[in-house]
């Protein structure tokens, strides 16, 4: 009676133990990016934003912070991680976190960016993050996010293009704006132990620049870290530039894409300037 | 007993005698050994980088090279000895020192009498993308190899370098001792050069003790700092860093728009294959810029002022031109002649004097 017992005793002991080894999962958020309605390629001058600028990619590099995931009871699961994210740096595009809870959950959180609390010169001292310092003369901290190429300006020339969002400045630089915003994505997305649980998300590129603001290159397209309205207005069209799923899935019934290619079609790369024989097809590198 | 049986038992005999003969004789060869004496051995000490709290953590030093007081010391000499070359006689014979001059920032100083325009050696230990105006070399172990055997630089056969050390009478010993044998090899030379590089760190300027708040820039050079934050400004900061970057370079390629047309076959294009990277080269740090002329990756400009009216006039547009050279479609950044002025006292914040007069980075063969 008393081994029965005891056995009992040993088997409730061992279920909770395994309950406990197996109440925690790890999530791999898988980064990408689309770009009228395909998948970036960079250094390919192939894309139309909705102004009509001709524009390429050269590489994208950004912080996400404060990411959070909220479970089917609506409790917050917070990730105390700042991710810097590089098209340059491919395992950089894996966000991964040990450990949360297992269960479902409804709801992903982020902070494009830095806020106030985080966004301070100094907290990074190795690059690459170190690199995306933001002047303290123009409010200090790092750069959000790092955006550039070239776009083919009114003229017909082959401009820069640098979207460079971070804190932004009165014309004395002595009033400062923070720029940062937090995106919310529903989610249907269940943690489970010892599997890889992938969640895919994407920054759909040309959304930066459309809706409601619709962002002309030639007006903003380059040293915008001190026009606080373009930083505005380009951060304003943040809402609905990231979204959950895989580029792919995006392609097959997104009816954006299909108005986005008949605008490239109509778009007019047409320069006077450059011989383009380097330009090249969309999907393909250049090689000399 | 039957005759097989004692012819055995002979044989079993004569077998233990021969296990037994040879269990002595290892005996005694271990009893031997261990009456040697002991197997000398040094270690040497650990060498502790200097640097301050916003300078990065990450140091690029190999593992299988970690820098030792002893290996520093003996790349410093090796640095300075023109028996680096491996022969003796006055045909032009020299050393890294014969170019690296420590008051030039460990460059040449004049772009006459080197075959190229230098790079400094200063804070390479957190270097982290190769070396060279394209970054084609990978270590400074293997820039020693490149130097050392370059025609145009030392011009000197590795085998002949280590015959030569080893008959010395000094290297051996410091050889032992950085590294525990005193058999000369060429590796331990490039290793014990590289430490000594490695150990050349430059963090005392004017900046930075502006930055640890131990000394006020004047306005003008507070004003000169400004510019080199700002877009609207000089704009210099993206690729030479500043406060928050305070090696002074982000140590990346860029096209900065010297030029519209590319045929160098050694810019950074020859290292990474891409169309885009034509005409780019390396971001120097402005870390004793003053003192690092000549500038630019062909050294085509002699004095700060040019590379500064460059800057702000000169800028060539092309498709290769980085998308960090913002104002490209305007020539330049437009600096007023006091704004030249302003950014150039900042840039002579950047001159550490206490680095380019350290005891321990000069020539201790003298």
């Amino acid at each position: 009676m008393r081994a029965r017992l005891l056995i009992i005793v040993l088997f409730t002991l061992l279920a909770a133990a395994c309950n406990k080894t197996d109440g925690y999962g790890d999530l791999s958020v898988n980064i990408d990016y689309s770009v009228n309605g395909k998948a970036l390629v960079t250094d390919s001058l192939c894309y139309t934003n909705e102004a009509g600028n001709t524009f390429m990619i050269t590489e994208i590099q950004w912080f996400l912070s404060k990411m959070e995931l909220q479970d089917e009871r609506g409790e917050w699961q917070a990730i105390d991680k700042i991710f810097y994210i590089d098209t340059n740096i491919p395992e950089s595009q894996t966000l991964t976190v040990a450990s949360l809870p297992i269960g479902k959950y409804q709801t992903l959180r982020f902070t494009f960016g830095l806020d106030e609390e985080d966004n301070l010169t100094g907290l990074f001292s190795d690059p690459p993050e170190s690199e995306m310092f933001w002047p303290d003369q123009l409010g200090g901290g790092y750069h959000y996010m790092k955006l550039n190429g070239k776009f083919v300006g009114a003229e017909g020339r082959l401009h820069p293009l640098a979207i460079h969002l971070g804190i932004g400045q009165n014309e004395d630089l002595t009033e400062f704006y923070q720029n940062y915003f937090t995106v919310e994505l529903p989610i249907d997305f269940t943690i489970a132990a010892n599997t890889e649980n992938q969640l895919d998300l994407t920054m759909i590129v040309d959304n930066w620049f459309r809706d409601p603001n619709t962002i002309d290159f030639n007006e903003f397209g380059s040293h915008i870290m001190q026009n606080q309205t373009a930083q505005r207005l380009i951060s304003g069209n943040g809402n609905d530039v990231f979204r959950t799923g895989k580029t792919t899935d995006m392609e097959k019934d997104n009816k954006l894409a299909e108005k986005f290619r008949n605008a490239m079609r109509l778009a007019t790369p047409k320069p006077q300037f450059l011989s383009w024989k380097n330009v090249i097809e969309c999907g393909m590198r250049n090689e000399e | 007993m039957r005759n097989e049986e004692i012819e055995d038992s002979t044989k079993l005999m004569r077998n233990e005698g021969i296990i037994r003969f040879w269990i002595l004789a290892v005996a005694m060869l271990l009893g031997m050994a261990s009456c040697r004496p002991e197997e000398e051995h040094y270690t040497p000490t650990a060498y502790e980088l200097e640097q301050p709290s916003y300078f990065p953590t990450k140091n690029n030093i190999p593992a299988d090279n970690p820098m030792t007081e002893e290996g520093v010391e003996l790349g410093r000499k090796l640095f300075y000895d023109t028996r680096l070359s491996g022969r003796d006689g006055t045909d032009g014979i020299r050393c890294c020192a014969s170019c690296h001059h420590q008051e030039h920032n460990f460059e040449f100083g004049s772009a006459t009498h080197t075959h190229h325009a230098m790079l400094p050696l200063v804070n390479l230990v957190w270097n982290r993308t190769g070396l060279g105006w394209n970054g084609g070399v990978a270590t400074l172990e293997d820039m020693v190899l490149a130097a050392v055997t370059s025609p145009v630089e030392i011009n000197a056969d590795t085998n002949q370098v280590v015959k030569y050390l080893q008959k010395t009478s000094d290297y051996p010993e410091l050889f032992y001792k950085a590294f525990g044998s005193r058999d000369i090899t060429f590796i331990n030379i490039e290793r014990a050069v590289a430490q000594f590089v490695r150990s050349l760190v430059s963090a005392d300027s004017k900046f930075d003790r502006y930055l640890r708040g131990e000394e006020t820039l004047t306005e003008d050079e507070k004003k000169g700092y400004e510019l080199f934050c700002t877009e609207d400004g000089a704009d210099c900061f993206h690729c030479h860093g500043g406060g928050g970057l305070a090696l002074m370079t982000t140590n990346l390629f860029y096209n900065n728009g010297l030029d519209d047309e590319f045929n160098d076959p050694e810019d950074r294009s020859a290292v990474t294959g891409s169309h885009w990277d034509k005409g780019a080269y390396k971001a120097p740090t402005l870390r004793n810029i003053a003192v690092s002329a000549p500038y630019m990756h062909d050294g085509r400009f002699t004095t700060l002022d040019e590379v500064i009216n460059f800057y702000s006039e000169g800028v060539k547009d092309s498709e290769n031109i980085n998308p960090l050279m913002h104002h490209v479609m305007d020539g330049g950044v437009q600096l007023t002649d006091l704004e030249k002025a302003q950014l150039k006292a900042f840039l002579n914040t950047l001159t550490d004097e206490r680095f380019l007069n350290n005891p321990n980075h000069s020539n201790p063969n003298q």
